[in-house]
């Protein structure tokens, strides 16, 4: 009988998997070729409107050194979202890297002089890194080991990080950024910012990641179905683990450019990053209840939130323009996705919220 | 012995709560006389009472099995249109109109998020991040941007925020707003406990396929349920402008998360089906204490949101590791494996 079992358990999860990689083949298209189209339409758009202003090079340099942080961002949301969780706690743990580094370089600057500080500065930056690995290890514990539902795991730590953060600096801004990364953060390469190569490259690790190595077809299947994925004999504790501890990287990584845009830190920059984040990491493309994502998908929908964010302030609008606009293309993204799916009935749904999953109907 | 235990800890752990609460008020009241007094109280009353509005609606959304992260946008943008109404108005209308005003502004904008979450079947918390997104903005960018202070808030608001139900000389007062905030909440508890209305919303929140099958009218349900929390949100802002004294379309929105994090403490799932209006007035009533008294045991005050997150994974890590061990104890008759953990 277990004999039996095994084989129908073995062929249902076989199914699930390949249903699981069309439906994914499916939705990467949609994500990235959807958010090509926007942002080369409100590219042109705005390029037509005001072209003085936003093909100005100076703007446009503008969109790519504000744009990697936020991006990084989303990148670290975005594997949580993979697994089927979500990061609350990112933009906590950029800031708690921000500080590290921060206050790292100002304690050696004012007890053994400049020339010192400069030397270890890349001690410095390993150190926030470490800061990341830290405290995306403490999510992945509260979560793979402790078994907390990630979005109350990440809101708990959110507050804890933030409050720990609030602790250290006294609740004002400390200044002071290592001299190298503040070159980094005016630097061009071939005329394009360095930071935005960094986005670059962060992406393209994590794309390969995700896509090309036996630990990124965890992180997937993880999301796209728990079940099969322990069936396979995937451990679910060590796969979330890694997911948080590469988000906690991720967002260790945006705090550094933090610092190497501005050189100060504070417990309470980017606190509206929280929600813009989630903002660009759906509209790239990733489904809320995990298994589908792509990178290219979320940096193309940071570039697009951007380039709508510099067109409107081109435009004279305010930064409350742009928030209604960046609302309204959420709703009216995920409306049309709706309505689309709707028109082709026979096709299951991909998992929308929970109370939306129609049961399958026995005929 | 084990029943007894099981039901002084209440459904939704609000016998937890009450003993935590108590251990806290004994530990403030050995390390500073000053706490054990009538001002201390009284001041906990009026710094509990617009988070608990805010949380009673947040409530209502989480046991539906949803997440509403616009309830603050909606309560500062009904909040301050109906206050600016009032004064490029002609005549004083009274405050009651100010709040009849404002929970309609409310109760529209809310069904704004009902009518797309529910026609549509999108998810709550992307939904509400793009109407928060969008109530805040239009507030700022079309309604008005300029704070009014208590000088050019009208008389009548003016005096109701210099209401007391309770005068103890040189020990502080009770604030009126206590008796109509207190009413709120036992509507809200009858509202869930006894009406068709409430029990569906329960129902939904268990298993909407379930409730639909029973005959459970779902998207209208819902649509009236984020009226409803609309509407309770504005009433919050409202609160909120009298106890401040002044309208700030700035203010509120940005800290969801508190409120939602003291309703989660509260003993609410969030996955819905789970929460009582008791266990979030003492998850509220937790998170201010700490607040406001963190100091009289020595601690800095920068500590509070710390604490707060502390005590808050604390919550969650323990229902968590309750959950799996009556798991493990199930595992002989079903498959061992938890089902898919949803984010609504």
């Amino acid at each position: 009988m277990s004999q039996q079992m095994r084989g129908l358990r073995d062929i249902n999860d076989r199914a699930g998997a390949a249903w699981a990689a069309a439906l994914e083949r499916v939705h990467v298209a949609r994500g990235v070729g959807r958010m090509a189209l926007l942002l080369v339409l409100t590219f042109i758009f705005f390029a037509i409107l005001r072209p003085g202003i936003f093909l100005n090079p100076v703007n446009l340099t503008n969109i790519g050194i504000a744009a990697p942080e936020i991006g990084l961002l989303s990148l670290a949301v975005m594997i949580s979202m993979l697994t089927g969780g979500i990061d609350l706690s990112v933009v906590a743990m950029a800031n708690g890297a921000a500080i590290t580094v921060s206050s790292l370089y100002t304690a050696v600057l004012t007890s053994q002089g400049q020339a010192a500080a400069e030397q270890m500065t890349p001690l410095f930056l390993l150190a926030g890194l470490g800061v990341g690995l830290l405290l995306g290890a403490v999510n992945g514990l509260l979560i793979s080991v402790v078994g907390i539902t990630p979005i109350l795991a990440t809101l708990g730590t959110m507050q804890l990080y933030n409050g720990l953060a609030l602790v250290w600096t006294g609740g004002v801004t400390i200044s002071g950024a290592p001299t190298g990364l503040r070159t980094m953060g005016r630097t061009a390469v071939l005329g394009v910012p360095l930071l935005l190569l960094i986005l670059v490259a962060a992406a393209a690790a994590l794309a390969v990641m995700i896509n090309r190595t036996p630990a990124g077809r965890k992180v997937q299947l993880q999301g796209a179905n728990p079940v099969a994925a322990r069936y396979s004999g995937i451990s679910p504790r060590r796969t979330l683990m890694m997911t948080y501890i590469t988000s906690g990287l991720l967002a260790s990584l945006a705090g550094l450019l933090f610092l190497s845009r501005n050189p100060s830190a504070s417990a309470d920059y980017g606190s509206s990053y929280v929600l813009l984040v989630i903002v660009i990491v759906v509209l790239g493309g990733t489904n809320p209840m995990g298994g589908f994502a792509t990178v290219l998908g979320v940096v193309l929908a940071t570039l697009t939130l951007q380039v709508v964010s510099s067109g409107f302030t081109a435009l004279r609008l305010s930064a409350y323009e742009y928030a209604i606009a960046q609302g309204s293309i959420l709703i009216g993204v995920m409306v049309l996705d709706h309505v689309k799916f709707r028109r082709r009935p026979p096709r299951p749904a991909p998992p929308v919220p929970h109370e939306a999953v129609p049961t399958p109907v026995e005929h | 012995m084990s029943l007894t235990l099981a039901r002084l800890r209440g459904p939704n752990s609000e016998g937890l709560l009450v003993a935590v609460i108590v251990v806290i008020v004994v530990a403030m009241s050995f390390a500073s006389p000053a706490f054990f007094t009538a001002s201390t109280f009284f001041a906990l009353v009026r710094s509990s009472m617009v988070p608990l509005i805010f949380a009673l609606g947040v409530l209502l959304v989480l046991i539906s099995g949803g997440i509403d992260v616009s309830f603050l946008a909606i309560g500062i943008f009904a909040a301050y249109a109906s206050v600016k109404w009032a004064i490029d108005g002609s005549a004083d209308q009274g405050p009651l109109m100010v709040f009849a005003i404002a929970m309609a502004v409310g109760a529209l904008l809310g069904l704004l998020n009902g009518v797309v979450i529910a026609r549509f079947r999108l998810p709550t918390l992307i939904v509400t991040l793009g109407t928060q997104s969008i109530f805040k903005g239009a507030l700022i960018a079309y309604v008005g941007s300029v704070y009014i202070s208590a000088a050019r808030l009208p008389a009548s608001v003016n005096e109701l925020s210099r209401a007391h139900v309770v005068d103890v000389r040189g020990g502080g007062y009770l604030h009126f707003m206590i008796v109509p905030v207190a009413i709120v909440a036992v509507l809200v508890a009858l509202l869930l406990r006894r009406t068709v209305f409430g029990r569906s919303i329960y129902a939904i929140g268990g298993d909407t396929e379930a409730a639909r099958r029973v005959g459970i009218r779902v998207v209208r349900t819902q649509i009236l349920l984020y009226v409803l929390v609309g509407a309770l949100a504005a009433f919050g802002g409202v609160l909120h402008v009298i106890l401040g004294r002044n309208a700030n379309p700035q203010s509120l929105v940005g800290t969801e998360l508190d409120i939602i994090a003291a309703v989660v403490l509260g003993g609410a799932s969030i996955f819905g089906g789970r929460g009582s209006v008791l266990g979030t007035v003492l998850g509220v009533v937790l998170v201010q204490l700490i607040n406001n008294n963190l100091v009289l045991l020595g601690i800095p005050s920068t500590w509070q949101r710390a604490a707060v997150g502390m005590l808050l994974l604390l919550g969650v890590g323990v229902q968590a590791i309750a959950a799996g061990r009556a798991r493990r104890r199930t595992v002989a008759v079903e498959q061992p494996v938890e089902p898919k953990e949803v984010l609504a």
